[in-house]
């Protein structure tokens, strides 16, 4: 094979050929990441249309061309819908609504790979009031949420991950995440040594979620006090 | 089959390249899963713009490397390149690589390199995707394309070197 530009030393190449092949993922791992994927399309599914049809949308001004014509269109549904009618002066970043672009059947829209969201969403509020968001958004919402409660159990900085646990209970408390949520909590308390709320929130997951597949690791905990 | 269900099944397909892209531009394992599940709702978002006749992992590439991109920006390198490190730290002569260290390697020496020529070095040199589709791809010019991967092959030479003496001085 021609490796022109720049000839990759044999060691190099040698380490790469190793990189090539794509490993498996763990089960465990792969039936979280379909689940997941799939609750996000349901949530679609279930929820009912925006009242108005009118949203704002997570589109960066790189692709501003492309989000005018699909605001023409009124193509975009997006997070913020319920409230754009009685919008207040509380306005709010355009990039950083966790909101899901939907183009219409009729749509042609120029092919653009939408960007990630990457910040938290800002407190969607209305007369001191939450706003709804979208219930794709309030997925990508809680995605985010729960973000720094992974990172910190992973670290084992376990008591930092119950903050993010506990915005996430207040925010999404039957949430589509809430049995991940709730994974997470059983293993910070154990890790902080909370046996007993660890106890009792273990045989709580087990009851709400009797065929999760993190049951396993919420298995760590007995339910007997040992 | 539904335009949700198509997209579900090539997610589901493709769902060890995600996992390891994302892993090759940079992103932590403790991160990887989140990020996979961006990749996934932009990838349901542009569905219909995807042409299923074509080749769907360079498509996924570029989907991961915008997300990576977006998240590096917002964690501005906050990992120091001196912590991430092979994994096994035991004795490595040349004669016994595994593929575990190897990987291992490749990964540490990837990080170092930046974030744009990384990507082009990873689609041509582990995906093994022509350089004008990488060009396609990535929205740059093919020039471009081959500058960032003559450079990324300079810096990855040079990162596997470090690399390789840093695990022998141990």
């Amino acid at each position: 094979m021609m490796r022109s530009p720049g000839t990759l030393s044999a060691k190099v190449r040698e380490l790469l050929d190793e990189e090539v092949a794509i490993p498996a993922l763990p089960a465990a791992e792969r039936s979280r990441a379909v689940a997941r994927a799939r609750a996000a399309i349901e949530a679609d599914f279930v929820a009912p249309a925006a009242p108005t049809g009118r949203a704002s949308a997570a589109v960066p001004p790189r692709w501003a061309a492309s989000m005018a014509l699909a605001l023409a269109a009124s193509v975009v549904v997006g997070a913020v819908a319920y409230g754009v009618a009685h919008w207040t002066s509380e306005k709010v970043p355009v990039k950083a609504h966790p909101a899901v672009v939907v183009a219409s059947p009729t749509s042609s829209i120029p092919a653009a790979i939408p960007t990630p969201i990457d910040e938290p969403p800002p407190p969607l509020r209305f007369h001191g009031l939450p706003l709804r968001l979208s219930p794709a958004g309030a997925i990508r919402a809680e995605l985010l949420l729960l973000r720094p409660a992974r990172a910190a159990v992973a670290r084992e900085d376990f008591a930092a991950a119950l903050h993010p646990i506990a915005e996430h209970t207040r925010r999404f408390k039957k949430g589509r995440l809430a049995e991940e949520r709730e994974a997470l909590r059983v293993k910070a308390l154990i890790g902080l040594g909370r046996t007993d709320e660890a106890r009792r929130a273990a045989a709580r997951f087990r009851a709400h979620f009797p065929h999760s597949v993190l049951l396993p690791a919420v298995g760590q905990i007995s339910p007997g006090g040992e | 089959m539904t335009s949700d269900e198509g997209c579900l099944d090539a997610f589901q397909r493709e769902l060890d390249y995600v996992y390891r892209t994302l892993r090759r531009l940079g992103t932590s394992s403790s991160e990887v899963e989140d990020l996979a599940q961006e990749v996934f709702l932009a990838l349901r978002r542009s569905w219909r713009e995807y042409d299923q006749d074509r080749p769907i992992r360079p498509y996924l590439f570029g989907i991961a490397f915008r997300i990576a991109a977006a998240h590096q920006r917002k964690r501005k390198r906050e990992v120091a390149f001196e912590t991430v490190e092979p994994a096994d730290s035991g004795p490595w002569p040349d004669q016994a690589l595994q593929s575990k260290q190897a990987r291992a390697i490749v990964l540490a020496a990837l990080d170092r390199i930046p974030l744009p020529r990384r990507a082009v070095l990873v689609m041509r040199d582990l995906d093994d995707v022509p350089v004008g589709e990488i060009a396609s791809m990535l929205e740059i010019p093919l020039f471009t394309a081959y500058s960032r991967l003559r450079k990324a092959r300079r810096e990855l030479e040079a990162a596997v070197q470090l690399l390789l003496r840093g695990t022998r001085a141990r």
